[in-house]
């Protein structure tokens, strides 16, 4: 009988064990957990935080760091399985209406006043708003310009493309003239990287990627001359054979090479590539705004990283205040001397007068364009929780398109009408 | 009377310590019984009732029950009969690539007297390296600008070759299947080694004064004697290829446009991305079961062998 006992007892305790590692509890006031992206330039902001543990007397333990996209999914994976055991979370402007549909973020204007919010650049700032309520708060920033060689438009005799008509022409018109090896131009590939840039041309051909009832109207006119200009890219040999397994770092890796002409690309890579000892194009490129399209619309595709604090907090209002500390204009300095684009007015202004006084007239124009972008061409991905799973039914098919499988027009219907069944699954109408 | 009463006593005493030493090892195997449940049975039940379900990760209302209508969107679905399709060639071709391949090098290997140790640590280094590594290699190996391969045929020809291995259709698929019987053919040789050396030198012996030909002794003696081995060696690596994914994910992605889907790449993209838990774990669970008939065919193959053989 002490046996039978022994052994129940054992198997509760295992039992007890095991239900315990489900039911996990939100940090002990002293403490602030937070969940954030991780990896090179995310993590130098991260040393500022022993600042505001000296003025709280808080502990923040980083519970977790990974990239954009293992970090997705863990909050994806916490919110829904009721697993939240931090405080701060990471969030995305790409992102964050997953959490919003999740239940897992609360909304912030509660916790930020007018006042508070006043410095960060108004576009950004909204792009993280739904349903007219706050739900992230901007940390930095990033939107793609044209980079092209300066030195191979001037032999070539190019002039700077301003649509995407213009954009395409100049690249198949350089193709030929090009030694093996060296493109035109090249995208991402695949993933949301090439759904986005797809989603880029389409918003400047006049076509919306959904419509107002969520309806997808990416398979209208200007999202087929948007996709017919990557088919013919790719055909005219102007794009690597390779560019539909290429990510960014790819791509990044093949300008820095000096094996492309042109192409757009996000201002956070702007330090490496102007390293000679790690670029060859340092000192041979320049930059220039988006192409537009027929519709007048210049490109603008951007995305902000940002902060959110989570519902199962049971601190928010310390969440909120570690935010206003890690989002500010002080903080945001650590990130902009980096050369990365943050969302305060009052940094910009400061670092531009310091590019200006430093004789860099490059690193001017690019401070100056890209404070223009974000004021009048940041354009987030459609702010729906099902960005994502419609640019995993997109994308192989813009890639199908690309690699001549499908007609521009067959591709784009068939992706629009998974993505309108997705929709309807998802209770959109 | 006294003494049949002790003697009832006894009986009874004795049947209940036999009870309590059958009941004994029941007990002792509850905790981990009970663990196994939690951690592998729980799981396996949940997600299968999620598969019936219209569960996403982003929904806030409980899962509602769907029946069977996951498992019917799936065939349905334009990707996933051809993933499932290019799931099964790549279970037979790499599994039946590294059965050839394994035994060859495992006879070979068997004839060498003198460094056979160290032959077999090298043998096994690929099986060393984490799936995920061994996919950066290979695609690094097949990259179309910088890869070994368009550089070696660059040397070869002295003019710039580039062939985009992982998105030409079939190269994308070959360049997978290749990765895959790098990585896992030792594991195949190394099964087939001990069971080539577990054979009896006198059969070898009686066909070697039968006058055979080495070609004759390794079709007719030394591969029906390895026979179970490998079935057994089958019956895994077809388990392992029909879970396919680290190495997959990384070189292609399944991608371009499908061209190298396989099931698991998907349900990832599927389960995660797309956020549908409850058609992932549909597909997850067809998964299971063709991977439990191919399975089950190894066994059978096996068990009727070893009928037949009386072994």
């Amino acid at each position: 009988m002490k046996k039978l006992l022994t052994i129940t007892l054992a198997l509760l305790l295992v039992a007890g064990f095991a239900f315990a590692g489900g039911t996990q509890e939100v940090a002990a006031p002293s403490v602030l957990k937070c969940a954030f992206v991780g990896g090179a330039n995310y993590e130098e902001l991260y040393k500022e935080i022993p600042k505001w543990e000296a003025k709280t007397g808080m502990k923040v333990e980083i519970v977790y760091k990974g990239d954009g996209f293992q970090i997705d999914k863990k909050l994806k994976m916490d919110f829904a399985a009721g697993s939240v055991d931090y405080d701060v979370c990471w969030d995305h402007s790409s992102f964050f209406t997953q959490y919003i549909k999740a239940d897992g973020i609360v909304p912030l204007d509660d916790y930020f006043s007018a006042d508070e919010l006043k410095d960060f650049i108004p576009m950004i700032l909204n792009s993280g708003k739904r349903d007219g309520k706050l739900w992230i708060i901007p940390r930095h920033f990033d939107i793609s310009c044209l980079h092209y060689r300066t030195d191979l438009f001037q032999d070539f005799g190019l002039t700077v493309p301003e649509t995407w008509d213009a954009f395409k022409a100049t690249a198949l018109k350089v193709q030929p003239n090009l030694p093996a090896g060296v493109y035109a131009t090249e995208f991402a590939g695949k993933e949301e990287a090439l759904t986005g840039r797809f989603y880029e041309v389409l918003s400047c051909e006049g076509a919306e990627y959904f419509d107002k009832n969520w309806k997808p109207g990416f398979n209208a006119p200007g999202g087929v001359k948007a996709a017919t200009m990557f088919q013919d890219l790719y055909k005219a040999g102007a794009m690597p054979p390779g560019m539909t397994s290429f990510v960014w770092e790819d791509v990044v890796k093949n300008w820095v090479a000096g094996n492309i002409v042109m192409y757009t690309e996000w201002y956070g890579w702007y330090s490496y590539f102007q390293d000679p000892s790690a670029s060859k194009v340092a000192g041979l490129f320049d930059i220039a705004r988006q192409p537009k399209g027929d519709a007048g619309v210049y490109g603008g595709w951007a995305g902000q990283h940002a902060f959110s604090i989570t519902k199962a907090s049971k601190q928010k209002e310390t969440a909120a205040d570690f935010i206003k500390f890690i989002t500010s204009a002080e903080s945001q300095m650590v990130e902009a001397n980096l050369g990365i684009l943050v969302t305060s007015n009052s940094v910009w202004a400061k670092i531009i007068v310091e590019a200006k006084q430093a004789g860099d007239p490059l690193a001017v124009k690019r401070l100056e364009l890209a404070q223009f972008q974000a004021a009048n061409d940041f354009r987030t991905p459609p702010l729906v929780a099902e960005w994502l799973p419609s640019s995993d039914i997109v994308y192989p098919l813009v890639q199908a398109i690309i690699l001549g499988d499908k007609t521009p027009k067959e591709g784009l219907d068939e992706a629009a009408a998974k993505v309108e069944a997705m929709m309807k699954d998802r209770g959109y109408y | 009377m006294g003494s049949k009463e002790k003697q009832k006593k006894e009986k009874q005493k004795h049947s209940s310590v036999m009870l309590e030493e059958r009941r004994l090892p029941v007990f002792l195997l509850l905790p981990a019984a009970a663990l196994i449940i939690f951690v592998i049975a729980f799981p396996m039940i949940y997600s299968l009732y999620l598969s019936f379900t219209n569960f996403t990760l982003v929904s806030q209302s409980a899962p509602k029950f769907v029946g069977f209508r996951n498992y019917m969107l799936l065939f349905q679905d334009s990707v996933f009969l051809p993933a499932l399709g290019r799931t099964v060639l790549y279970i037979m071709i790499t599994v039946n690539i590294e059965l050839v391949l394994g035994l060859f090098i495992a006879n070979a290997m068997s004839h060498v007297v003198r460094g056979q140790g160290i032959l077999r640590t090298i043998l096994m280094m690929p099986m060393m390296f984490a799936p995920i590594l061994v996919g950066f290699q290979f695609k690094w190996i097949f990259n179309d600008q910088v890869g070994l391969v368009n550089n070696i045929l660059f040397e070869i020809f002295q003019k710039p070759v580039i062939i985009p291995w992982l998105i030409q259709k079939p190269l994308g698929f070959i360049t997978i299947l290749v990765a895959e019987v790098w990585m896992s053919t030792p594991f195949m040789v190394i099964i087939f080694l001990a069971g080539i050396l577990s054979i009896s030198p006198d059969i070898i012996d009686a066909a070697e004064v039968d006058g055979t030909t080495e070609w004759q002794k390794f079709i007719h003696v030394i591969v029906p004697s390895v026979a179970p081995f490998i079935y057994i060696a089958l019956a895994v690596r077809s388990l392992d290829v029909a879970r396919a994914y680290d190495l997959v994910s990384i070189m292609t992605g399944g991608g371009p446009a499908h061209r190298t889907e396989l099931i698991w790449t998907y349900v990832y993209r599927l389960a995660f991305t797309s956020q549908n838990f409850a058609i992932g774990s549909a597909m997850s669970y067809i998964t299971v079961l063709i991977a439990i008939a191919f399975t089950f065919y190894f066994f059978r193959q096996l068990i009727k062998m070893r009928k037949g053989s009386g072994v």
